[in-house]
């Protein structure tokens, strides 16, 4: 048993040196189609991470028009009351919203001067029940039928947009590594076919002494899954790193502090990379063993 | 041994290479099978270890019906025939010593069995000493007897040899027949595709002529003619 394990590396490992041109090809469509399918993995979980947060905290906020009269506030601030599908609602008046717009840009001192406390809109921010579209859709289409409400504004716009932008990326970068999988397939294949016709003279003496289909497949095969699995070793490196260069670049100069959710975490990074290092593996496996099959008859 | 019923084989469906063959071979017996080219010769043994399947008729080998075979017993099947050919088959990188242990090893026999049988079979054919020679530095003969050792290593019952002196002059075939001569000797039924007039006249061993697919002749310690 174990010289016969010793027979296949040792054949493995001649195969993969015998055709170094193919097997490098090989190697990197394979690298290729891991590092997409790693990469799709995780922008979904990134953005999976930020949505989870945003639809969770998701608000209405009511804004009023600054010649809004005490009335009319009065009158939204009723409705919201009354409405059972409004959680709780907290009133931002005119010295209030100066202060938050002071907060959102301290550097521009001349706005808010110019502006004044007078010009500030006042408004309610509102927390539904519950976060889901219809409900929100409903109370924003309630309110702006009140007079004077200047805008109704709420997260959904944005959930729905980014949700968009990143069911746009996954097809894409699924589409991708799916079209580079079957390229990656058919060079692992031609790649395990030129090595059998490099070999076909052993290949006919091992036949002819009575060596098993099994015992002449398996180096080809290991030699297919070798392929897979470095190319998955190497494709999780790949993601690796551009995961690191994604956190250190972009997310730490991320304008809003949301946006620092829109990376993954290690978890979900170790399960892409399984993932990586399976499908590289079952493709190499798959390829290698259907071509030594194919090229092998009794 | 080997026993042939009524065997027709036809290549490509139309090119007839043996009609209606029918013989049988006793252990221990050593049996040429002559005729000119293209008369079936190589078919007749490539029938006895299952390279080919006969179109009607049934070929028996160790008692067993080969088209019944299952695909995956061919190979145990195959562990007990020996085979060696015009041309040697032997692995030119790879050196004598390893060109037989490969026979060995790809049937899953273990290291410490390999370093005992293997310069043993070296010994038998004459070739100790040439253990780490390479293909290209022997000579014909040299090479058609690591070919026997490799045919010969695990003992098989059956050893099928085609043409396996038609690249040798006379003399270095006369030492070959001799080796097989030996190894028929303990038991092994030889089984030999040859269109070497001297050489079986020499031998004066049971022949088969084939013509054009036909058996037209059988006949115990027979010659070439």
């Amino acid at each position: 048993m174990l010289s016969r394990i010793a027979y296949i590396l040792r054949e493995t490992w001649a195969g993969l040196r015998r055709n170094l041109t193919l097997t490098v090809a090989a190697l990197l469509t394979v690298v290729a189609t891991l590092s997409l399918l790693g990469f799709s993995l995780l922008i979904q979980g990134s953005v999976g991470n930020l949505l989870v947060k945003w639809r969770s905290g998701v608000q209405v906020i009511v804004f009023m028009s600054p010649d809004a009269t005490q009335d009319q506030i009065d009158a939204v601030d009723r409705l919201l009351t009354n409405d059972p599908s409004v959680k709780s609602k907290v009133f931002i008046d005119k010295p209030a919203a100066l202060e938050e717009f002071k907060r959102l840009f301290p550097d521009s001192p001349e706005l808010y001067t110019l502006v004044g406390t007078q010009g500030m809109p006042t408004s309610f921010k509102v927390t539904p029940t519950e976060a889901d579209d219809a409900t929100i859709a409903r109370i924003t289409a309630q309110l702006n039928r009140q007079p004077n409400v200047l805008s109704v504004q709420s997260a959904r716009e944005v959930v729905a947009f980014v949700r968009t932008l990143s069911d746009f990326f996954r097809v894409a970068t699924i589409v991708g590594s799916g079209v580079l999988m079957i390229a990656s397939v058919a060079l692992i294949w031609n790649t395990i076919r030129t090595g059998m016709f490099a070999r076909r003279r052993e290949i006919e003496v091992m036949k002819l002494v009575g060596a098993t289909n099994w015992f002449i497949r398996w180096p080809f095969v290991v030699e297919g899954i070798v392929q897979g699995l470095i190319g998955g070793l190497l494709a999780c490196g790949i993601t690796a790193l551009g995961n690191t260069l994604w956190k250190r670049k972009v997310v730490q100069s991320a304008l809003f502090s949301d946006f620092r959710l829109l990376q993954a975490t290690s978890g979900q990074f170790r399960t892409a990379c399984i993932w990586m290092l399976a499908v590289g593996i079952v493709a190499g496996a798959v390829a290698s063993a259907t071509a030594a099959t194919r090229f092998l008859d009794v | 041994m080997i026993k042939l019923e009524n065997v027709t084989k036809v290549y490509n469906g139309d090119v007839t290479a043996v009609r209606d063959a029918n013989f049988d071979i006793p252990k221990s017996e050593f049996v040429f099978l002559v005729g000119p080219s293209g008369s079936g010769k190589s078919t007749l043994l490539r029938l006895m270890n299952r390279q080919e399947l006969p179109e009607r008729g049934t070929v028996w080998v160790s008692g067993t019906a080969l088209s019944a075979l299952p695909k995956h017993r061919v190979p145990l099947f195959r562990r007990g025939i020996g085979s060696i050919f015009q041309d040697y088959k032997l692995l030119g990188n790879k050196t004598v010593f390893e060109n037989v242990a490969f026979a060995l090893e790809v049937i899953g026999k273990p290291k410490h069995v390999i370093r005992q049988q293997v310069p043993a079979i070296l010994e038998l054919v004459g070739l100790a000493g040439k253990e780490d020679r390479f293909p290209h530095q022997l000579s014909g003969g040299e090479q058609q007897r690591v070919s026997i050792a490799r045919a010969f290593v695990n003992r098989p019952p059956i050893l099928l040899a085609d043409e396996p002196t038609g690249n040798l002059d006379p003399g270095t075939s006369e030492g070959i027949m001799r080796l097989l001569d030996r190894i028929n000797k303990t038991g092994t039924t030889v089984v030999m595709a040859t269109h070497d007039t001297k050489i079986v006249n020499m031998m004066r061993r049971r022949v088969v002529e084939l013509d054009r697919g036909f058996i037209v002749r059988d006949q115990a310690r027979g010659v070439y003619e």
